[in-house]
């Protein structure tokens, strides 16, 4: 083979190689893929019974009676009761959570992870059945922890609601990944490490060492008094910025320039943005707890902290900015760069947002209120899983050597979802500012608790049918990519999959 | 939770070390074209809707701009 290479022309010998790298990722990327897509549907459903029946509570509180009848005839005693109890906002809330952040995000994540650590490395996958067992793995801790939380058995302590048992598996699927990845950065080939792999190692360090910190001391040896509270927001707020936020940029980082065939504007800035990402996002979580029993000097440690993440995040959107500046017209034509700068733009404003939101004077309006809610779905959505949608879109022809199967379908989703999170965040943020505003007036006689419940209702009412649209077009998705698994896309046939335009008359990359 | 601190602190400061001796922080401008190469160069754009002929669409978009100028 090698002699082969040597005789091939350069563009060849470099089309095979990305070929090869492709090929050696094609079982376990889109294992993780699948799975994340499947649960990113099942999640969907859960989130949507949940905010139906937060301005419907009678929504659904039982089986049909028809159906509980066959079901009674057919299934163990206590099935229906088991069933019925699942079906309480008290259970859903927590499945929706985990199961877009562990079922669907995190390994969406890996999968991009994954194959970005291959071509960045340049090196076909090593080790592809670990890493297909590792996903297994992660699976059935999903499925285990998923009937968990809706059988009752939740912990009831937010993004760390599985129990032991659910999350000693998890932890060992990860494990396994962080080795691999420890593996493939040592086995790559030599020359510079690109910022993507940066972004990429850190998030593999940092989440098994945040979620087995945060599980011993809150399950297995467990904190004592508000100091778990400590240990949760310093789990969960971490879990956002040093496990998705790394592994978003990581990929926005590779997509926007590799889609435009330009170079990121600022390389020194997009190094000097990694810094200080790892330097100040650890220190945010406490924002979580303003006005909570806890040391002053540790709320405000988190406020400054929050505050100086807007370096970070201002570099990142100057650079990607900048960037994309001149080729704006690119996203008339490649669904990667709708979705990932649409993400991008959203990662500023999620940030942004985020930041102001750790004054202790915004912070008294906002805290417990929707708008928190709305900011949560603006990072972890519009940013995270916006990026990932554009990455799946890239990747998938490449494992598959097929192009997708139909470009209206990528529209319905992107402009279903797009639509649909920028309709939820707005009214999300609206009904919970005045929620907000009407918790700090109690003295007027309109503010009874029972009178802000009503006045959130047809804020929580447009929620429900903004996600209606986003699961539309998660529909759309999970519908296109089983196509694509069945082999219904178009093939191309050689190394380099894809018909590719010559050269895009306005990306001559000529910023330099 | 002092050990695990230390041990997150002093792998962060390794690995800035590491990057710094090992020339990760000389000729980034080179370094940023690494995720290119000669089968895809720098100004080619590498995905597209399915069945779209972007080159010749953006011709099209372009002459119906100069249409409504004149």
């Amino acid at each position: 083979m090698s002699q082969n290479l040597k005789n091939m022309p350069v563009e060849a010998n470099d089309a095979l190689e990305r070929a090869q790298v492709d090929a050696s990722c094609r079982v376990p990327v889109l294992l993780f893929f699948a799975t994340a897509i499947f649960w990113l549907v099942v999640g969907t459903v859960f989130g949507l019974i949940a905010s139906l029946k937060l301005h419907d509570p009678y929504f659904i509180i039982e089986l049909p009676s028809w159906f509980a009848f066959y079901l009674e005839k057919f299934s163990p005693a206590g099935t229906v009761e088991m069933i019925n109890s699942s079906l309480t906002f008290g259970r859903i809330r927590p499945a929706h959570l985990n199961t877009v952040a562990y079922g669907w995000g995190s390994p969406a994540g890996l999968g991009v992870a994954i194959w970005l650590m291959a071509r960045l490395c340049r090196v076909p996958l090593r080790y592809p059945t670990l890493v297909s067992a590792a996903g297994v793995l992660w699976n059935i801790g999903m499925v285990v922890g998923i009937g968990a939380l809706l059988s009752g058995g939740s912990t009831s302590i937010e993004w760390l609601e599985f129990p032991p048992y659910v999350t000693f598996i998890l932890f060992i699927s990860f494990a396994l990944i962080s080795i691999w990845a420890v593996d493939m950065f040592v086995h790559r080939k030599p020359g510079h490490v690109y910022v993507s792999l940066w972004y990429i190692m850190a998030a593999l360090f940092w989440f098994p060492w945040l979620y087995g910190t945060a599980n011993i001391l809150i399950q297995l040896a467990p904190a004592q008094g508000s100091v778990q509270g400590i240990i949760n927001w310093w789990y969960g707020h971490n879990a956002l910025g040093l496990w998705f936020t790394p592994l978003g940029l990581a990929a926005a980082y590779y997509m926007i320039p590799k889609v435009i065939g330009r170079p990121v504007y600022s390389y020194y800035l997009s190094a000097f943005g990694f810094w200080a990402l790892a330097l100040f996002y650890s220190w945010n979580g406490g924002h979580h707890l303003i006005g909570g029993p806890l040391p002053a000097w540790l709320i405000t440690t988190s406020i400054v902290a929050s505050v100086m993440m807007v370096i970070p995040v201002v570099v990142t959107a100057i650079n990607h900015h900048m960037t994309m500046k001149g080729n704006f017209n690119v996203l008339r034509y490649s669904p990667t760069l709708r979705f990932v700068v649409f993400g991008a733009m959203s990662y500023t404003l999620a940030s942004l947002q985020g930041s102001s939101m750790a004054f202790r004077e915004l912070n008294a309006i906002t805290h417990f209120t929707h708008y928190t809610i709305g900011h949560s779905h603006l990072g972890l959505y519009a940013f995270y899983t916006m990026i990932m949608f554009g990455s799946i879109y890239y990747i998938v022809p490449r494992l598959l050597g097929r192009e997708w199967v139909s470009a209206l379908l990528i529209k319905v989703h992107f402009w279903t979802c797009a639509y649909g999170i920028v309709t939820m965040v707005l009214l999300l943020s609206v009904g919970g500012a005045i929620q907000g505003w009407m918790l700090q007036h109690p003295e007027n006689p309109l503010n009874k608790f029972s009178d802000i419940v009503e006045a959130t209702k047809p804020w929580l009412r447009g929620r429900s049918i903004s996600g209606c649209l986003i699961m539309v077009g998660h529909l759309a998705f999970a519908y296109h990519f089983a196509l694509m698994l069945l082999k219904f896309g178009r093939s191309e046939g050689g190394p380099t999959l894809l018909a590719q335009p010559e050269s895009n008359t306005d990306s001559a990359g000529s910023h330099s | 939770m002092l050990g695990s601190l230390i041990f997150l602190g002093g792998s962060a400061v390794y690995a800035l070390y590491w990057a710094a001796s090992h020339g990760q922080f000389k000729k980034m401008d080179q370094g940023a074209k690494i995720i290119f190469d000669s089968g895809e160069p720098v100004g080619k754009v590498t995905d597209q809707f399915p069945g779209v002929d972007m080159k010749k669409k953006e011709e099209q978009r372009l002459a119906k701009r100069k249409m409504k100028k004149a």
